[in-house]
């Protein structure tokens, strides 16, 4: 591998796929980035992800800018040749208690109203596109346009891409320090004493990115949530052809949440969560193990709804841990250190937004027009990373 | 229904460490516990025949396996065989929680105050041109088919035993004993007598065994290829023929001196063992490389058997590879103290445990020079196409994990995300070896590539076993 450089003009602190995008976009506006990772590209959050990208139950306030961020998935995959599994295999919500039913129609009708092709499904049509889904639901959206990708490849392809592009990637290269003189960003010095000096520097590591940000004595509120996810050994191709997820009455993950999708290599992957346990800050920092609870609770609900699958195996088992802000949105945009940036805050769906958030930051910190007025305008008043007061 | 037991001490593995621990442990005191997930107790070492009129009935280590079982057993020990420990964690008391799938169905939660790990060593494949070729087996897997079953390999043809190290002659008197005719014995170090006679002359209790391998390598009538290698298993659509060649000074295999060996029904091909961490590993204890001792170990202290995390000992192969009597000295020693700790004693007896301790020392310094003359070969001096399967159960080629590594790869477990290698049903036991070995041609120290920690469920384990498991030991918390 190369050195590292003593000048850039941008440094991403964050090699996962928030990093990368934002990597990649900076090198498509000719900002030539660093990006430095502590570990591996993409082998934290990024790998644990189920990387959905849909718009459905995410909020009809930023609805525009996840309709138009799934749309640059879509795009990235068709100009790339889709090396990374990107598949539009359509989103079941289903709904086991009958007073749920009302939350899925009005998902449904505000988003038809913003121009969706979701609708809802009698459990007899739900079995028609999903047909091992005979569990007891009495009723489930369906949102056809939501795919997935390959979080490992899809990650893998940005870095790539990114590179081809002019940027320059370094892995195993923790940041020890941000270097500020009179308010402003100067460089980043690394584990191994190096300094790299710049203009600019994203901070785009996830849950640990409050870590950095308090470098420069700015204070995020950002805090790490465990999550977790289990797969199946191998079962033959479509033995599930969607992506499977709860209606929830306030979407996201807040309330709990249920995803369950086959992925390309054939491992059923399915989670449940529905009582949040609280994470301690330094939970991120060590290697965790699912909980027992989780994994009884997921089994049962995977079972529950697909009684078929009754006898698969277990295969493995993860941990990640989502960045969570106040309100359930990124922040994305400057902080009061001139030329330091944030683009943290997945809440646990970073990967569908990536692409958007990452051309978002480009047009903030190059000045040139990477989305329509409109959205940035719209992400500008989302993402501001000041609307929850002074972060210094 | 799931079994519930609660112990003061539980072994993994009945093989010679984890009978030795067991019974130690008992003898301690102790109420104990030691699971195996074979059919009887005695581990790869003691493999017990599945047949009476077995050739390997009355064998030394088949009977001393049995004592070994019955001593403990006479000891208080309860052995539960068929029993796959797929899940340890640590409970909120400093002790123990295990979860098991007993007889392929049934669920299994232990509690334990301590616990010892003797899970053995598993063989450490390393691919050559078509070693995915059915036909193509471990030289211990070709062991356990002699002692059980039938005692015949399962399909005709010559029989070819190639790899480097002991153990392979200890597979070709297998053969001899079993009356299975080997025809090929190929081992890619050349003999030393000299330092093998200064070995045995520091040794000199393990001379009989040395000359009983080396008559029963003769007896076992193969031809014999010392300093050579298998260069190629070649076949349509299973193993037909076999390719060997010298080794030159340099260390790799001569291609003007290949030589083709027809009719091959079984290519048996060890190159030496790696400890099975995932317990250990799991648990987060340390763990160091050492080529010596197979690769990543479970790091104890040779006094007590203690690991870094309190509670948990290691014995045996677990702890670095060094065959049955430093498995079965560092068994009563992590025993013994593995039963004080969870009774709350002060360690146990000085008088006892100290002699084992020098003991174990020795033992461990023949295993170092065993090792130092096979020195164990980090990858095999062969190029392989670009289109060999490295990881069998994803089906990863060698141009991917290559790909993988000049896209900024750099550990196993960067590997693992890009190409899949390692996240199949063996978790990375069997590519593990050659992933590192790719790194190495990269610049990435093995010390420096890690390897896959493992996670639940430590094999695949049916859903509604782990749910029953986990569920009851939700339940005891």
């Amino acid at each position: 591998m190369s050195a590292l450089p003593r000048t850039a003009e941008v440094i991403v602190v964050g090699g996962g796929v928030v990093g990368l995008a934002t990597a990649l976009a900076l090198a498509e506006a000719g900002l030539a980035p660093v990006v430095v990772e502590a570990k591996s590209f993409g082998g934290a959050v990024t790998g644990g992800s189920l990387a959905g990208i849909g718009a459905h139950m995410h909020g009809l306030p930023e609805y525009d800018l996840m309709r138009a961020a799934c749309g640059l998935w879509r795009d990235l995959a068709t100009d790339t040749g889709n090396p990374f599994e990107y598949r539009a295999q359509g989103q079941i919500g289903f709904i086991l208690d009958p007073r749920d039913v009302a939350s899925g129609e009005t998902w449904v009708r505000e988003e038809r109203a913003l121009g969706a092709d979701c609708r809802m499904l009698t459990p007899a049509e739900a079995s028609e596109v999903e047909p091992l889904l005979t569990g007891p639901i009495v009723a489930a959206t369906f949102a056809p346009d939501t795919a997935t990708v390959n979080p490992f490849l899809a990650a893998r392809t940005l870095l790539r891409r990114a590179c081809e592009k002019g940027a320059r990637a370094f892995e195993h290269t923790p940041i020890t320090a941000l270097t500020v003189e009179d308010d402003r960003i100067r460089g980043v010095q690394t584990a191994s004493g190096e300094r790299i000096a710049a203009a600019h520097v994203v901070l785009a590591a996830g849950p640990w990115t409050a870590n950095l940000a308090a470098m420069a004595n700015v204070a995020l509120p950002l805090v790490p949530r465990q999550a977790q996810c289990l797969a199946s050994v191998r079962q033959p191709p479509d033995t599930l052809r969607r992506v499977i997820s709860a209606v929830e009455d306030a979407g996201g993950v807040n309330s709990g949440y249920t995803q369950i999708q086959q992925a390309q290599s054939g491992q059923i992957l399915f989670n449940t969560v529905t009582a949040p346990t609280a994470t301690p800050p330094e939970a991120k920092d060590q290697i965790r193990e699912v909980p027992p609870g989780f994994v009884v609770e997921s089994i049962d609900m995977l079972l529950r709804l697909f009684p078929a699958l009754a006898q698969i195996e277990l295969l493995r088992s993860w941990v990640r841990f989502e960045a969570v802000s106040p309100d359930h949105r990124f922040l994305a945009g400057p902080l009061p250190v001139a030329g330091l940036w944030v683009c943290a805050g997945d809440n646990g769906s970073g990967y569908c937004r990536a692409l958007m958030l990452g051309r978002y930051m480009a047009g903030r910190i190059g000045g040139g027009a990477s989305l329509p007025d409109a959205l940035i305008e719209q992400a500008g008043r989302l993402y501001d990373p000041a609307r929850f007061g002074e972060v210094a | 229904m799931t079994a519930r037991l609660h112990v003061d001490v539980a072994v993994i593995g009945a093989g010679p460490g984890g009978l030795a621990a067991a019974r130690a442990a008992a003898e301690g005191g102790a109420r104990v516990v030691c699971l195996d997930l074979f059919a009887a107790a005695g581990g790869q070492y003691h493999m017990q025949p599945t047949q009476p009129e077995s050739r390997f009935a009355q064998t030394p280590q088949v009977l001393s396996g049995r004592d070994a079982a019955r001593a403990a057993r006479s000891a208080g020990v309860e052995i539960l065989t068929r029993t796959e420990v797929f899940w340890v964690a640590g409970t909120e008391d400093g002790g123990y929680c295990l979860s098991a799938c007993q007889a392929g169905a049934e669920a299994l939660s232990i509690r334990a105050t301590t616990l010892v790990v003797a899970s053995g060593a598993m063989e450490r494949p390393l691919p050559f041109p078509g070693w995915t070729l059915p036909g193509v087996i471990g030289a211990g897997a070709a062991q356990r088919l002699l002692k059980t079953g039938t005692g015949a390999l399962p399909v005709p043809g010559k029989a070819v035993l190639a790899g480097s190290g002991p153990f392979l002659m200890a597979v070709a008197q297998t053969f001899a004993k079993a009356g299975q005719p080997l025809a090929h014995f190929v081992e890619y170090r050349r003999p030393n007598p000299r330092a093998t006679a200064r070995l045995l002359a520091r040794h000199l209790r393990k001379l009989a065994e040395a000359f009983g391998l080396l008559r029963d390598l003769r007896r076992s009538g193969a031809e014999r290829h010392f300093g050579h290698i298998v260069t190629r298993a070649l076949g349509k659509d299973r193993l037909e023929a076999v390719e060997i060649a010298p080794i030159d000074a340099s260390g790799r295999p001569d291609p003007a001196r290949v030589q083709r060996i027809e009719g091959v029904g079984t290519l048996a091909i060890g190159y030496g063992f790696q400890p099975v961490t995932d317990v250990t590993a799991a648990l987060g204890a340390d763990h160091g490389f050492d080529p010596a001792l197979g690769g990543w170990h479970c790091i104890v202290d040779p006094a007590t058997g203690a690991s870094s995390r309190p509670g948990l000992y290691a014995a045996g192969e677990v702890s670095g590879i060094g065959g049955a009597s430093p498995a079965r000295l560092s068994g009563r020693i992590a025993g013994s103290h593995a039963a004080a700790a969870a009774l709350g004693r002060a360690a146990p007896d000085a008088a006892i445990v100290a002699p084992l301790a020098a003991e174990l020392a020795a033992a461990r310094g023949f295993a170092r020079g065993l090792a130092a003359l096979y020195p164990p070969l980090p990858d095999l001096p062969l190029d392989l196409a670009p289109d060999e399967v490295l990881c069998r159960c994803e089906d990863v080629t060698l141009a991917e994990v290559r790909a993988a590594v000049a896209d900024g790869a750099r550990e196993t477990f960067a590997v693992k995300m890009w190409t899949r290698a390692g996240m199949g049903p063996c978790q990375g036991r069997i590519c593990g070896a050659a992933i590192a070995a790719e790194l190495r041609r990269a610049g990435t120290r093995p010390e420096a590539a890690g390897f896959n920690r493992p996670h639940l469920p430590l094999r695949p384990t049916p859903l509604p076993v782990v749910r029953a498991a986990l569920a009851a030991e939700r339940g005891s918390t």
